[in-house]
C-alpha cells in the first residue's frame, strides 16, 4: 500500500527535506561550521611605497591641526594598537572604544572581516585609510589640504616621484599608507610555525574544544567576520568623561543611531545592522587574537585588563545581556586548563614589529616636521 | 489745448531722454545703476528673517557660542579667534591666521555692521549670516568642525541644553539652531551712531570740518560714491580695482599650502589650479572668466578699527587707501588676463590736503568706542560640560529585567541597573 502512495505526496515530503537541512544547518553552524585556524599567508607588497606609507603613517601633517598622526594611537611598541582601554582621538575630543592592532590588518580582505568593532567599513584598505584621516573624532584632515601640505615639502615631492606618482596627492596617500598596512605581518609566530609548547598544545584543544573559542575565532585570522553579543560590561569612563560621551554621541549621530541622547551603552554594530528591536544592541565584531600578547586590554572599551581576565571572562559564560549570544556557555575550566589556553593563546604573537621598516628614525622625524618653505621662484612655478 | 500738446510733447522728451541720459551715465562709468545718496545708517534696513526673529535671549545665546571654542574642530579656535572684539570684531594682520596648522588665505573682515549685508564674505558667496556661519566653523582653514560634533558637544552643556530650549523650543540642541543663534547675535553688533550718523540726522556739530570737506570730495571730485554708496557704503556690486596679491603668497610656505587648497576646493580647471598665482575672487560664483579678480565692494563703516584694507589686507592704513584710489586702483594678474579692470578708477589728482580730509571723513564713519565695548574688555564666562544624568534609560525589552552596568569581576558598578522598560 505504501508503495501505492501518489508520487505527489512523496515529492511534498521531499520538499521538507532542504527547508530542515537548512533548520539543522542554521541552528548549528557556529558549532560544526567553523573554517580550521591555520597559519596566515603572505601579502605581497611594494616595499618602497611601504617605505614611504610608514612615512606618512607617523606624520602629523596628516591631521587638521597637525597635532597627532595614525601612529599617535597605534604604536608599534603596543602591537600596533593603543595600550590603553579608550583611545584619544583627536584633540578636543576622546575616544570611546579601544583601538586595535593594525597588525595583520591587511588579512582582512581574504578573510572577509569588515573593519572598525561595529564593522561599518569593508575591507578595502583605501577607504579604510580615507575614512581615518577624514573622520572628524580621529585625525579631522580636509584631504585636500593635507595634499597641499605634503606638496609644499621638497623632499616628500621627490619621493612621492620615486615610488611612481606624478605629485604627492590625496590618492596616492591613500595607496601609500594601505601598502604599509600590508608590511605589517606577522613575524615567527609560534602557532604558525608548528613551534608549540606542551602547554600550548592543549590549549589549543581547548580552544577548538570544551572552550568552544573556535566558534567565533576561526580561520586564519582567528575571526568569523561577524558581530556577536558578549555582555562585556559598559566602560563608565565614557559616561562620565563629556569629552567622551560626546565621541560616542557625534558617532551615533552621523550613522542614524535612533535615542543616541538616552542610551548608556555602546550600540556597537547595531549601527549598521539597525534592528528595530535593538536586539543588535551591543554586538561587536570578533576581533583577531593574533598579535594579542601586546595589545592588552581587550575588548571593544577595553574593560578586560589582562588575558586572564580575558579566560575568566568567557568561563563565566560571558557577561551579562539580555541578548547574549547562545554560543557563550559556563567552560568549566580548571586552573591548568586556563594557564593552558592563554598559553596558547600567546603562541600566537610574534616578533615585535618594532624595526626600522616599522618605526620612523630620528632623522625621519626630524624631515617630517621641518618647518614648511617658501616655493622658490614661485611666480613661475607650477602649482 | 496747446498747453496740454506741449505738455505731452515734454512728458515724451522727458521719458526718452530719462533712461538715454541714465545709460550714457552708466557707460561712461563701468556701473548700470544710479547711487543712492549717503544716509545714516537705517536700522529698518537690519536684516530680520521670518525663520529667524532676533530676541535678546537668542542674541545672547548665541554671544555664548560665539566666544566657545568647542564649536570648533579641536576646540581651540572660536568665532571670536579670529573675529576678534579687540580687533574690531575683526583680525588684527593682513591675512587672517586661520584653523591650528593652516592660515587662511583673504583679510578677515569685521561683524559689526554686517546684518546689513546681503552678500557676505569677500567674494560675496553667501547670502546670510545664518549659512554664514557653517562655511566659517567647518572651512578647514577656519574653525575645521563637524556638524555632528559640535552638536554633541552642545548636548553635553546642561546650560547650552537649558537656554536653546529656551530661545528654539526644541528638547535638545540643533546644530541649525547655533548658526541662528550666532546670527542673531551678530546682527546686534551695529553702530549706528557714528559723527556721520549724528551729522545726518541733523547735529552739525558731530562732523569735523575736515570730515566734512572730504564728505563733498567722497561725493564729488574722488567719486567714492559710485560704488560706496546708500546708507551702508556700498552697491555690494563686483569690481577689479586692481589689488595686487600679497606678499605672503610668494613669501610663506604655509600661505602657498592655502592659497592651492583653496583654488583646488573651490573647483578649479586643472590648467588654473596649475598657474594661478593670485586669488580670483569672485569668478567662483558663476566660474565666468571675466569675473576673476573682482570682489563684492565692502562697506566703508567701522573702517578705523579694522585694518589692514582689502580682500587681502595688503593697505595697511586709510592714508594708503586713500593713494590708492588716488592713483586710479593698481594692476593685478586679472587686470592683465581678464582685462576687466573697472573703468571707474581713474587718477584723482587730489591734494595732501584733501587726501587728509577724504580720511577724516572715512574715519567718521566709526564710532569713538567700540560696539559692545563690555565684551573687547573681557570674554563672557562659558558654561561647563557635565556628564548626563544617568536616570535615563533606553527602550528595552520587558524581559531586561538585569543589572546592566557591571564589571566582570561581580562587583555591581556606578550604574544601576534596569528594572522597567522604556522608563
Amino acid at each position: 500500500m505504501m508503495k501505492k502512495k501518489p508520487v505527489e505526496e512523496n515529492m511534498k515530503k521531499l520538499f521538507w527535506v532542504p527547508l530542515m537541512l537548512a533548520f539543522v544547518v542554521g541552528t548549528t553552524a557556529t558549532a560544526w561550521a567553523a573554517p580550521d585556524i591555520g597559519p596566515l599567508p603572505t601579502i605581497k607588497y611594494d616595499k618602497k611605497k611601504a617605505a614611504l606609507g610608514k612615512r606618512l603613517f607617523y606624520d602629523p601633517k596628516l591631521s587638521g591641526d597637525a597635532a597627532i598622526s595614525c601612529a599617535s594611537c597605534h604604536i608599534a611598541g603596543k602591537g600596533f594598537a593603543e595600550g590603553v582601554d579608550l583611545g584619544k582621538a583627536y584633540p578636543g575630543t576622546k575616544h570611546f572604544r579601544n583601538a586595535p592592532t593594525l597588525i595583520n590588518t591587511a588579512q582582512k580582505k581574504k578573510a572577509g572581516i569588515p573593519w572598525f568593532w561595529d564593522g561599518r567599513i569593508g575591507t578595502n584598505l583605501n577607504d579604510v585609510t580615507r575614512n581615518e584621516i577624514v573622520e572628524t573624532i580621529v585625525l579631522n584632515m580636509d584631504m585636500r589640504i593635507m595634499q597641499e601640505r605634503l606638496k609644499q615639502q621638497p623632499d616628500y615631492v621627490k619621493m612621492f616621484k620615486d615610488v611612481g606618482f606624478s605629485e604627492p596627492s590625496n590618492g596616492a596617500v591613500r595607496k601609500l599608507i594601505p601598502e604599509f598596512l600590508k608590511s605589517l605581518q606577522s613575524k615567527n609566530v609560534p602557532f604558525d610555525q608548528g613551534k608549540l609548547s606542551k602547554s600550548a598544545k592543549k590549549g589549543m584543544k581547548l580552544f577548538k574544544g570544551k572552550a568552544n573559542c573556535i566558534a567565533c575565532h576561526n580561520g586564519s585570522m582567528f575571526s568569523d567576520g561577524k558581530a556577536h553579543i558578549l555582555g562585556v560590561a559598559e566602560n563608565p569612563k565614557i559616561f562620565k568623561d563629556p569629552l567622551r560621551h560626546v565621541t560616542m554621541k557625534a558617532s551615533n549621530k552621523f550613522l542614524g543611531v535612533q535615542n543616541q541622547h538616552n542610551l548608556r551603552f555602546d550600540v556597537g554594530a547595531h549601527s549598521v545592522s539597525k534592528m528595530a528591536d535593538g536586539s543588535d544592541y551591543r554586538s561587536f565584531m570578533t576581533p583577531t587574537l593574533r598579535e594579542l600578547r601586546d595589545t592588552a586590554p581587550y575588548m571593544h572599551n577595553g574593560m578586560l585588563a589582562s588575558l586572564d581576565d580575558v579566560i575568566n571572562f568567557y568561563n563565566n559564560g560571558g557577561g551579562i545581556d539580555p541578548n547574549k549570544d547562545r554560543a557563550l556557555k559556563k567552560l568549566g575550566l580548571t586552573k591548568s586548563e586556563k594557564g593552558n589556553l592563554k598559553a596558547f593563546l600567546l603562541s600566537l604573537s610574534g616578533d615585535k614589529l618594532t624595526g626600522s621598516k616599522y618605526v620612523v628614525s630620528k632623522k625621519e622625524i626630524m624631515n617630517m616636521m621641518q618647518p614648511y618653505k617658501a616655493i622658490p621662484n614661485w611666480h613661475n612655478t607650477k602649482n | 489745448m496747446k498747453y496740454t500738446k506741449l505738455l505731452f510733447s515734454l512728458l515724451i522728451a522727458f521719458g526718452l531722454t530719462m533712461p538715454l541720459a541714465a545709460q550714457a551715465k552708466s557707460l561712461g562709468v563701468g556701473d548700470p545703476d544710479d547711487d543712492a545718496p549717503i544716509a545714516a545708517l537705517d536700522m529698518s534696513k537690519l536684516s530680520n528673517p521670518a525663520d529667524n526673529i532676533t530676541t535678546p535671549e537668542k542674541a545672547e545665546l548665541g554671544m555664548l557660542l560665539y566666544f566657545d571654542p568647542r564649536l570648533g574642530g579641536d576646540a581651540s579656535v572660536s568665532c571670536a579667534t579670529c573675529h576678534n572684539p579687540k580687533d574690531g570684531w575683526a583680525f588684527g594682520d593682513s591675512i587672517c591666521r586661520g584653523y591650528p596648522g593652516t592660515v587662511h588665505w583673504r583679510n578677515c573682515q569685521t561683524v559689526v555692521n554686517t546684518g546689513f549685508y546681503k552678500k557676505l564674505f569677500w567674494a560675496g558667496s553667501t547670502p546670510s549670516l545664518e549659512s554664514q556661519v557653517f562655511s566659517a566653523a567647518n572651512g578647514g582653514v577656519a574653525g575645521n568642525g563637524e556638524r555632528d560634533v559640535m552638536e554633541a558637544r552642545l548636548e553635553m552643556i546642561p546650560e547650552y541644553v537649558k537656554r536653546f530650549k529656551q530661545v528654539f523650543g526644541r528638547p535638545l540642541p540643533q546644530i541649525q539652531d547655533f548658526a541662528r543663534a550666532v546670527a542673531a547675535f551678530e546682527r546686534t553688533l551695529n553702530d549706528p551712531n557714528t559723527p556721520f550718523d549724528q551729522y545726518m540726522r541733523g547735529d552739525k556739530k558731530a562732523m569735523t570740518k575736515a570730515a566734512k570737506r572730504g564728505m563733498g570730495l567722497f561725493n564729488g571730485k574722488a567719486n567714492c560714491i559710485e560704488c560706496h554708496n546708500g546708507h551702508f557704503f556700498t552697491d555690494e556690486k563686483y569690481y577689479n580695482i586692481g589689488v595686487g596679491a600679497p606678499p605672503e603668497f610668494t613669501e610663506s610656505g604655509m600661505q602657498q599650502i592655502s592659497f592651492r587648497f583653496e583654488i583646488f576646493a573651490k573647483g578649479t580647471k586643472e590648467k588654473d589650479y596649475r598657474t594661478l598665482k593670485d586669488d580670483p575672487g569672485a569668478y567662483y560664483r558663476g566660474k565666468d572668466p571675466a569675473m576673476k579678480g573682482k570682489w563684492r565692494t565692502p562697506t566703508l563703516r567701522y573702517l578705523t578699527f579694522t585694518p589692514p584694507y582689502f580682500h587681502n589686507g595688503t593697505a595697511y592704513t586709510l592714508e594708503e587707501v586713500v593713494d590708492f584710489y588716488n592713483n586710479g586702483g593698481g594692476e593685478n594678474h586679472f587686470t592683465k588676463t581678464a582685462g576687466n579692470k573697472t573703468k571707474i578708477l581713474k587718477k584723482l589728482g587730489l591734494s595732501d590736503g584733501e587726501k587728509g580730509d577724504l580720511v577724516a571723513f572715512l574715519e567718521s564713519l566709526t564710532s569713538k568706542v567700540q560696539v559692545r565695548n563690555d565684551l573687547v574688555q573681557s570674554n563672557p564666562t562659558l558654561p561647563s560640560y557635565a556628564p548626563l544624568a544617568n536616570d535615563k534609560y533606553t527602550v528595552l525589552p520587558p524581559s531586561a529585567k538585569v543589572p546592566f552596568y557591571h564589571y566582570p569581576n561581580g562587583k555591581k558598578a556606578a550604574f544601576v541597573s534596569i528594572s522597567v522598560a522604556g522608563k
